[in-house]
């Protein structure tokens, strides 16, 4: 059973199949833990002062434009960064969100708030909502993808912004690469990339590479996707640093002060015990999580399992217990996407069970899926966790006092 | 007189491009076929795609991946290297696209092959890879394989260099590591009387122009830190004003 697929880290759960790329060393120890013992053993405030003689050159002093582009949402690390830039940096950055149309009551609300309390100019991109769902269905059927646009949007409408305006430099919160798996060490001090986008967040498919003779997608659906030119990005000497190589960088201590000091709210989810990662999208956590599963046999919550390992507040079988617990929980919140996008579930069902990992998952009969057995599968099943588990807070739900659905913000509606 | 190279490498491990750290240390890095592509938009005037676990006999090349990078119609030169066994490895990796074949194993294992190798490809085809580390006893050469090192100057006798156009030399102790390039291995230039490639512990513009400035140095081999920032090779091409290396390009759409 311990088949090269199913291999895993023996500090925190990681399958050496993680998509990034997992290396495991002779003791079976991966990258990412390796990689994460920086973050005790680097001198941090040493690394603070690099960041700020880093930023220092991009300060405008007449103040008549912005000194960074800073990619925000509605949750995920977002009040952190700008508090980062903003109050500690001492910089004006112009904030830039994209719409992903699949926002929560909870995620606009958080927006709409973090640009009251940093006092900050905000640039969001509507996309044509129309362009958004012919992308999505392209994506679904040729990667097993609804999240493409989401992620393309997010990764390339700050440095179109950057281009756009001539800010030369983008500030982004930590590096998933190294986050997740240690791709690169904190001292190499690695920056934004467009072979990087392409590579992991797009899953190697950038806009062009869409377009076929076998499918309908135009070009009119899938321009505001491009990356900008090698030519234009260096005109203007554009370049995307991330604040988790200079700062320690720990999630959850983090949401926690945003909590506290700017009235961040979390909410709790039924596949995870994170209350605070994600709040600003229906489908992150629920169908974008399930295909996750499909595809790579793990979830959201062996992220955050493996994450709170590495912190020393789970241990490895508390997390083994969690992932079991919380893996197999269902979906609430399908139908909404089914309506969004015009498919009904088992038609669905079907284009995705074309991109199951046929290396983790058995056919046993028509239509009917069986993971693979895993060497954990002996790992008991415990109760799922009490509210507030490890310190986790959720505060309200993702709909607040709202109607359970998207919130459509921007050009046209649905 | 011609211009000087600088190489992108790509190293392979288990199908992933990988940041190899002497060879003993590796962190992933993503598709290699995607580094590649890269590589070839920002301009770099020559790739190594070097697989490294290809060695064991019964594997041989990655012509898998070899097909991957062929399909995406790059026009920079490849160099691939990796499990090349004999002739009809290499005649088969220059039909999945490589311009070049560079041979380590083989060398040593089987010098006639090698020649073999240079007689159907054309000598200009053949680069042999030499990792080589300086030791107080001199310069030594090591065999992957057994972990053995041997003098390089006794190692030059037995291998088909007259089969080989360039050698890269490579600083296998300090590969991956920041400015880290053994200076004093280019004394080797005497010994084997090959044009070189330096590889390993490479990363500066000021590291690289010391290296170009040596006659024997034709081109220079940069891995791990290509990784690390936007435009890495044009950046260094750029520090490189007046060195007999091309400009640096950047790709446009509107020109």
């Amino acid at each position: 059973m311990n088949t090269k697929m199913n291999l895993r880290c023996v500090r925190c759960l990681y399958p050496i199949s993680h998509p990034l790329g997992l290396v495991l060393d002779e003791s079976g120890v991966c990258s990412g833990c390796l990689i994460h013992e920086e973050k005790d053993r680097l001198d941090w405030l040493e690394r603070w002062r690099k960041l700020e003689l880093l930023v220092a050159p991009y300060r405008v002093e007449s103040g008549k434009t912005y000194d960074c582009v800073v990619p925000v949402t509605g949750a995920h690390d977002s009040y952190y960064i700008v508090d980062t830039v903003k109050n500690r940096l001492g910089l004006n950055p112009l904030l830039v969100t994209y719409n992903k149309y699949f926002n929560t009551p909870l995620g606009i609300r958080n927006l709409a708030n973090l640009r009251i309390q940093f006092n900050c100019d905000i640039l969001i991109q509507n996309i044509n909502p129309q362009a958004v769902k012919r992308v999505t269905r392209t994506t679904l059927r040729q990667m097993g993808s609804i999240y493409w646009p989401c992620i393309a949007g997010q990764t390339v409408f700050p440095v179109q912004t950057a281009v756009r305006y001539k800010i030369p430099l983008i500030i982004w919160g930590a590096h998933q690469g190294i986050e997740q798996v240690g791709m690169y060490s904190h001292e190499h001090e690695v920056e934004m990339t467009r072979r990087y986008r392409k590579d992991h967040d797009l899953m190697g498919y950038e806009a062009d590479d869409l377009l076929s003779i076998f499918d309908s997608l135009g070009e009119d659906d899938i321009w505001q996707y491009r990356y900008p030119d090698d030519a234009d990005l260096n005109a203007v000497g554009v370049r995307g640093i991330y604040l988790g190589n200079y700062v320690r960088w720990d999630p959850k201590a983090q949401h926690e002060q945003m909590i506290q000091r700017y009235d961040y709210k979390g909410a709790s989810f039924p596949r995870t015990f994170d209350t605070y990662d994600h709040v600003d999208c229906y489908n992150f956590m629920d169908i974008h999580d399930h295909i996750k599963y499909l595809k790579c046999g793990y979830t959201k919550i062996t992220d955050h399992a493996c994450r709170e390992i590495r912190f020393g507040r789970l241990n490895r079988k508390q997390a083994q217990q969690l992932v079991k617990q919380y893996e197999s929980q269902p979906l609430i919140h399908l139908q909404k996407f089914c309506e969004w996008l015009g498919v009904d579930e088992r038609g669905l069902e079907f284009i995705l069970n074309q991109h199951r990992n046929h290396k983790l998952w058995t056919e046993t009969y028509p239509g009917k899926w069986q993971r693979k057995p895993e060497t954990d599968d002996l790992v008991q099943v415990a109760a799922m966790p009490e509210s507030g588990f490890l310190g986790f807070e959720s505060h309200t739900q993702l709909q607040m006092d709202r109607d359970d659905a998207y919130i459509t913000v921007g050009k046209g509606y649905p | 007189m011609l211009n000087k190279r600088l190489i992108g490498v790509v190293t392979v491990k288990n199908g992933w491009a990988v940041q190899s750290f002497g060879y003993r240390r590796y962190l992933p890095l993503g598709k290699p076929e995607v580094l590649v592509h890269n590589l070839d938009r920002w301009g770099a005037d020559e790739i190594l795609l070097q697989c490294t676990d290809r060695s064991h006999p019964s594997v041989g090349p990655d012509f898998e991946l070899l097909r991957k990078v062929s399909d995406l119609g790059i026009s920079t030169p490849l160099i691939y290297s990796g499990g090349i066994r004999g002739r009809e490895d290499a005649l088969k990796v220059v039909s999945f696209g490589a311009d070049r074949v560079m041979i380590d194993a083989l060398l040593k294992n089987a010098p006639a092959d090698v020649e073999a190798v240079a007689r159907v490809l054309g000598i200009q085809a053949v680069i042999a890879n030499l990792p080589t580390k300086n030791a107080p006893e001199g310069m030594l050469l090591l065999d992957y394989h057994s972990g053995h090192e041997m003098p390089l100057a006794e190692a030059v006798k037995l291998l088909p260099l007259d089969w080989i156009s360039e050698v890269m030399l490579t600083d296998w102790y300090h590969e991956g590591y920041s400015e880290a390039f053994c200076m004093s291995l280019l004394a080797a230039s005497d010994l084997l009387r090959k044009p070189l490639i330096c590889f390993g512990g490479i990363s500066t513009s000021h590291q690289i122009r010391a290296l170009l400035a040596n006659d024997s140095v034709v081109a220079i081999g940069v891995g791990n830190s290509l990784n690390y920032k936007e435009h890495a090779i044009q950046a260094l091409k750029k520090d490189l004003f007046g060195v007999a290396i091309r400009p640096p390009y950047y790709e446009s759409s509107t020109l």
